[in-house]
């Protein structure tokens, strides 16, 4: 069945194949990945690869595995079979290098810390001495644009201010890998098209490799170099699929160029068969 | 809340204050109570100002203060620290849990005459008393704040690598502090009543053994002036912890009214 629907995709995004390939040496290479919980397979066979610098995006239907996936990548669980390996070796628990981004801010960020302070926690982590941090700590800020909002606890900002925070956290680590689990998923249409243009911004300024997971497929569009489409039961890949749009991208052009609107007709035709 | 409003409550709670007060007085003076059991206001402040000019009163009251205050810190300590380790080690948890749970239920009073035959009638086995009683609600909730941690929090903890001591002194235990603090004053009000226990059983001076020797002489006037003397030491350290909690939980929302 998904073979000729492959088929019949390829015809409507009018893009060439895309492969589980990524030109140059990979950074990020899953082989064969799968976990089982029990008797639940939650993922089966998982090959992707990930270059440096690249941006892609996870799509599916929910129950598809999309976060187990981004936990195997992070380290933080281990596959059951096949290898995760970055940077060339299997990749066993989180490096320092590795970055989340949580949906749920509120819980990932720690609520007893005012803004710099959460900041300062992943320096602290890093070992860096508190002189250094100070400087640190004022430039992420106002990369994400909380310069103002610096001693304030998490309490008293908004839900956006939360997850910007979370952000500039992240960029603490100087991460080379940015994975993120529907970042945007709980703020409102205008916050979440204001921070898709930072992220973009923020990835492309710093060559970060980003790992988008989203139930939002215009997001997946917009954002991706590549995104991957997963079918449920068990998690598998259902196809790779190239994102041909120039960058940098813009929320309104982009949104209207018809290889955006082909690529959003066909994920949503994906999607709908699982509805 | 207005600082005005604020103020207001402050005063309804005075009058009601003054109110009490006063008819205690009007029960005094009306004789149903014999005066050899019931001194009115009058004259157990009568005491308290003759306790007061001889310097006896600041005496003893430190005494029964640095029991309660000692006792409270060592069992702070003990407390939180094997709550801690047991709050995050699943091992530690179905190891030791078991033998505090049979200890737990004591009455710490039992404690006392095993502690008396250690100890004898001393300051150290008054301390004990304290420290033993006091020593659960700080345990118990260490270690209900220490593993009820958001999950989140220590995929964060793993995702930036933090060692260990880290972890703990950077995540669970300020996000366990609102359940240590509450443990905190439990554990002070229990203090406050096992140093007067200890205090009245061993007669090494402090309020608890003035309010007994004085009911053996039946100076009710100087019991009353000792009980005053608890209720205002209970009062300033209930304060005193508000405040602290205040300062150490100004992160969390203001509670909606």
């Amino acid at each position: 069945m998904t073979a000729t629907l492959h088929r019949l995709d390829r015809k409507l995004a009018n893009t060439p194949p895309a492969s589980a390939k990524t030109k140059g040496k990979p950074l990020i290479s899953l082989k064969g990945v799968g976990l089982t919980f029990g008797s639940n397979e939650v993922l089966r066979d998982i090959d992707v690869e990930i270059g440096e610098g690249e941006f892609v995006c996870v799509i599916g239907p929910s129950g598809c595995g999309k976060t187990t996936l981004l936990r195997i990548l992070s380290g933080l669980i281990q596959a059951s079979r096949g290898t995760v390996s970055y940077r060339g070796k299997e990749q066993r628990e989180p490096a320092s290098d590795i970055a989340i981004v949580f949906q749920d801010y509120a819980n990932a960020l720690l609520p007893w810390r005012t803004a710099s302070q959460n900041v300062s926690l992943a320096l602290e982590a890093a070992g860096m001495p508190r002189a250094e941090r100070r400087d640190r700590i004022a430039e992420l800020l106002s990369k994400v644009g909380l310069s103002k909002h610096a001693d304030k606890f998490p309490s008293e900002m908004s839900g956006g201010m939360q997850q910007r925070l979370q952000i500039a956290r992240c960029l603490a680590q100087n991460p080379s890998v940015i994975l993120m689990d529907e970042p945007f998923g709980a703020l409102d249409a205008m916050t979440r098209q204001k921070l898709q243009d930072e992220i973009l911004s923020i990835v492309s300024e710093s060559n970060v490799t980003a790992f988008f997971v989203t139930h939002d497929l215009e997001e997946a569009i917009y954002l991706g170099d590549r995104v991957i489409a997963l079918e449920p039961n068990p998690g598998r890949i259902a196809e790779l699929i190239d994102v041909p749009l120039a960058r940098p991208r813009n929320q309104l052009t982009t949104r209207e160029e018809p290889e955006f609107l082909a690529l959003r007709r066909k994920l949503f035709d994906f999607v709908l068969r699982y509805e | 809340m207005t600082s005005r409003a604020n103020l207001a409550w402050l005063l309804a709670s005075l009058l009601v204050t003054i109110a009490v007060v006063f008819f205690w007085q009007w029960i005094a003076n009306t004789g149903y109570v014999s005066r050899v059991f019931l001194p009115g206001p009058d004259r157990a402040f009568a005491a308290l100002m003759r306790d007061y000019n001889s310097g006896k009163l600041f005496t003893e009251m430190g005494e029964t203060v640095l029991r309660m205050v000692v006792g409270w810190l060592v069992a702070s300590i003990v407390g939180i620290a094997l709550g801690a380790a047991i709050g995050i080690s699943p091992l530690a948890r179905t190891w030791i849990a078991p033998t505090l749970e049979l200890i737990r239920p004591l009455p710490a009073s039992a404690i006392a005459p095993v502690a008396i035959v250690f100890l004898g009638m001393t300051d150290n086995m008054i301390l004990l008393l304290v420290a033993f009683g006091s020593v659960w609600p700080m345990l118990l909730t260490t270690i209900h704040g220490f593993s009820n941690v958001h999950p989140r929090l220590d995929e964060v903890a793993r995702v930036m690598r933090l060692n260990t001591f880290e972890r703990v002194y950077k995540i669970a235990l300020p996000a366990a502090m609102p359940d240590i603090l509450g443990g905190l004053r439990l554990g002070l009000t229990i203090a406050l009543i096992l140093a007067v226990v200890g205090e009245m059983i061993t007669v090494q001076g402090g309020l608890g053994s003035r309010i007994l020797l004085a009911a053996r002489a039946f100076r009710a006037p100087d019991i009353f002036a000792g009980v005053i003397m608890l209720g205002l030491i209970g009062l300033v350290t209930n304060v005193a912890l508000t405040a602290l909690e205040r300062r150490l939980l100004r992160w969390q929302p203001a509670p909606a009214h």
